[in-house]
């Protein structure tokens, strides 16, 4: 017989409280603003790997460079980049958005 | 953590291709080599075999470390005809053999593929966790 204990932080003392709760409400100011900017310094790095690729598949035409590893190599590191940013975009647009149409 | 991090599967993919491409290299000359009886100091062509190194401790890719020839001594062929052949009629020939090349080559190659897979399943994986975030 399997007894149902419902308060699981009394089995699992390391559990975290599933809901974030807001104990220090004074720390949680200008913290979109600062996920913006680092957003804006994340989009510099991005365009560097974007670069460094282009760069790269114009030497490989060009003849300068017969590494096609390297490449591929920087082409994915870019992708894979511009894909976590264009995520990370979205999400925060949405979030403006949701909190924009918010009814006061 | 720091994005560049989640770059850590692509380099080291990309260093296992970039070795297994080099392995391949080593084995095409030595099947070009197969029947050279002259290295360009008077002696048959030595096998040459790629010795890979893994790239610091714990998780890395791999590096090409040396290129080096085997030291296995050359094939004896009996050849009177040729002009290189000795007073007994045999003629030095390369110390490679083709069936353990080609052998390598399926090797190298496999392990080429698999790399290439493991660089692109890793993108899929990235992907699918980007997802997440839709």
């Amino acid at each position: 017989m399997i007894e149902f204990d419902p308060t699981i932080s009394s089995i699992l003392p390391n559990a975290r409280p599933m809901m974030p709760q807001a104990a220090n409400p004074t720390a949680a100011k200008g913290d979109f603003s600062r996920a913006v900017k680092a957003v804006g310094e994340y989009i510099s790095k991005v365009d560097d790997m974007q670069q460094a690729s282009d760069a790269s598949v114009q030497d490989l035409l060009a003849g300068k460079n017969n590494d096609i590893t390297a490449v591929v190599s920087a082409v994915a590191k870019a992708d894979m980049s511009f894909k976590v940013l264009v995520g990370v975009r979205n999400k925060l647009i949405e979030a403006y958005k949701q909190t924009m149409n918010m009814p006061l | 953590m720091s994005v560049p991090n989640v770059f850590g599967p692509v380099d080291i993919a990309v260093s296992g291709m970039r070795a297994h491409a080099k392995q391949m290299e080593v084995i095409s000359s030595n099947i070009a080599n197969s029947r050279t009886a002259d290295d360009g100091q008077g002696q048959p062509y030595r096998r040459l075999e790629a010795v890979f190194r893994a790239e610091g401790k714990g998780p890395g890719g791999v590096t090409i470390d040396d290129i080096v020839p085997d030291s296995s001594a050359p094939q004896r062929i009996y050849d009177p005809g040729n002009p290189k052949a000795d007073s007994a009629g045999y003629v030095m020939m390369p110390n490679v053999h083709l069936p353990v090349e080609m052998m390598n080559l399926n090797v190298a190659s496999r392990a080429y593929q698999a790399n290439a897979a493991i660089l692109r399943r890793y993108q899929r994986m990235v992907e699918t966790t980007l997802e997440l975030l839709r």
